[in-house]
């Protein structure tokens, strides 16, 4: 059983998009999915899916790969936006057209019932991004609200509250990915910019640890008791000894966030999820059910391959990583956890 | 706070409101000297108070010097981890003199 939490479908071109946005706003430049400093060579997504159109942009062809040759029941697809961009209302058009384009080609054509959405919101104008997931909340088949990883303010500060607020009354986990496009960028890393795409790849996912601090000390997570993030980049492996030190601190300076009523760590069940990646865990793969243990991560992760992206990881090869684990953490990772999250229920008797 | 020579480490004797309250004078985390560190409050969150909180417990937590965990004097109780405690003291009065028990 495989549940693939973290799928980026894409427009078949760039300029796609504009058959999706208002007449008002056809005219305005928009950046290319690929268009950043830090790109891996060759291209962000795997090379032998750059064809007449983009990687990942043919719902059969994605459908065969992710389901037929992956053995996945279903996919959360969750698309990039544009980055982060200066003119903010913009944005928010950018984000309905992507969600529209979702519908139109993707979720509402699929009689096969397994590709599941997410509604796109864009974070730096908070009123349209309640307005976005009050429109699209209903529709069955969108399961998530996504945002940025990349923000000006960390995801814990008080002006994005009412996005939370509104993900958690629909019931909606509010998933945290890197975008696509290079609007007005920040740099990836805490202390800068990273020299070459290594730097970048390797540290720019552990930006989601400030997003996750400051939902816990700032308050969000215990006010909104539904409240529930998914990191889709991973970074899963650093969280150990990060919330080790945020409970040290909280022991020693409690009394300046009382309402953080709990360990920081005792937030994680409730409220966080990670999906796989290729590029987390321990190198040697003996010391993978030690380190799962920690934090008990394995009720926490769950199986996602980046498809299309270069570094995308089979359920073969997951599940190869997870060899070390046992079969019950390891059908955690592959599926359940995703099953619960998004309320899917998977047939048993398949594959 | 009067640190009384007694025992290992030493005891402190607190006087909150009237009541009196030993604790050992060792933090449960690393063993510091607990009593030298502040006497004072604590502070509850209380969404309706300006920055969100409110002073309580006053005269009461004693805080300690190294790593400023917050102790109830009255019950030995860490405030963040009430699972993680010192040892406290039975305190009589008697014709005037003060008795600390072990």
């Amino acid at each position: 059983m495989i549940i693939d939490t973290n799928v980026q479908p894409h427009f078949r071109s760039n300029a796609e998009i504009r058959r999706y946005l208002p007449e008002a706003h056809q005219l305005r430049a928009i950046p290319d999915v690929e268009q950043q400093w830090y790109q891996a060579p060759g291209g962000d997504y795997r090379k032998d899916l750059y064809g007449e159109h983009y990687p990942g942009s043919d719902p059969e062809t994605v459908a065969r790969h992710l389901f037929d040759d992956g053995g996945a029941q279903f996919a959360i697809l969750n698309p990039l936006t544009r980055g982060n961009i200066a003119d903010y209302l913009l944005n928010s058009r950018i984000c309905a057209a992507v969600n529209d384009w979702l519908l139109d080609q993707w979720l509402e054509p699929d009689t096969s019932g397994r590709f599941r959405g997410t509604i796109r919101v864009n974070p730096e104008d908070p009123r349209g991004a309640v307005a976005e997931i009050e429109r699209l909340a209903a529709h069955p088949k969108l399961v998530q609200v996504g945002v940025p990883m990349q923000s000006r303010e960390p995801y814990g500060k008080p002006v994005f509250e009412p996005i939370w607020e509104a993900a958690a009354a629909h019931g909606l986990p509010v998933a945290v990915h890197i975008n696509g496009g290079n609007g007005v960028d920040y740099a990836p890393t805490f202390a800068g910019h990273a020299h070459t795409y290594p730097g970048y790849a390797a540290f720019m996912p552990l930006n989601y640890f400030v997003h996750l601090a400051t939902l816990i000390v700032e308050g969000t997570f215990g006010r909104h008791p539904g409240l529930k993030f998914v990191f889709a980049d991973g970074g899963y492996d650093i969280l150990t000894p990060l919330m080790w030190r945020l409970d040290t601190f909280w022991l020693s300076m409690r009394d300046q966030t009382p309402w953080v009523d709990r360990y920081p760590s005792e937030y994680l069940p409730d409220h966080v999820r990670f999906c796989s990646s290729a590029f987390d865990g321990p190198t040697e793969a003996d010391q993978m059910q030690r380190w799962m243990e920690f934090s008990a991560k394995a009720d926490l992760v769950m199986y996602g391959s980046s498809y299309p992206h270069w570094s995308t990881s089979s359920p073969e090869v997951t599940a190869a990583d997870l060899k070390g684990v046992d079969a019950a953490q390891s059908e955690k990772v592959l599926w359940r956890n995703a099953s619960e999250l998004y309320g899917l229920a998977v047939k048993e008797a398949t594959r | 706070m009067k640190l009384v020579d007694v025992g290992k480490f030493g005891v402190g004797v607190y006087n909150v409101r009237g009541s009196l309250h030993a604790i050992v004078n060792y933090c449960s985390h690393e063993g510091a000297p607990l009593c030298l560190g502040l006497i004072g409050g604590t502070n509850e969150a209380d969404p309706a108070a300006p920055g969100g909180l409110r002073r309580t417990r006053e005269g009461q937590i004693v805080r300690c010097p190294w790593h400023n965990w917050e102790f109830d004097v009255t019950t030995g109780c860490n405030v963040a981890d009430p699972r993680r405690r010192v040892r406290t003291y039975q305190v009589d009065v008697s014709d005037g003199e003060v008795y600390v028990s072990a």
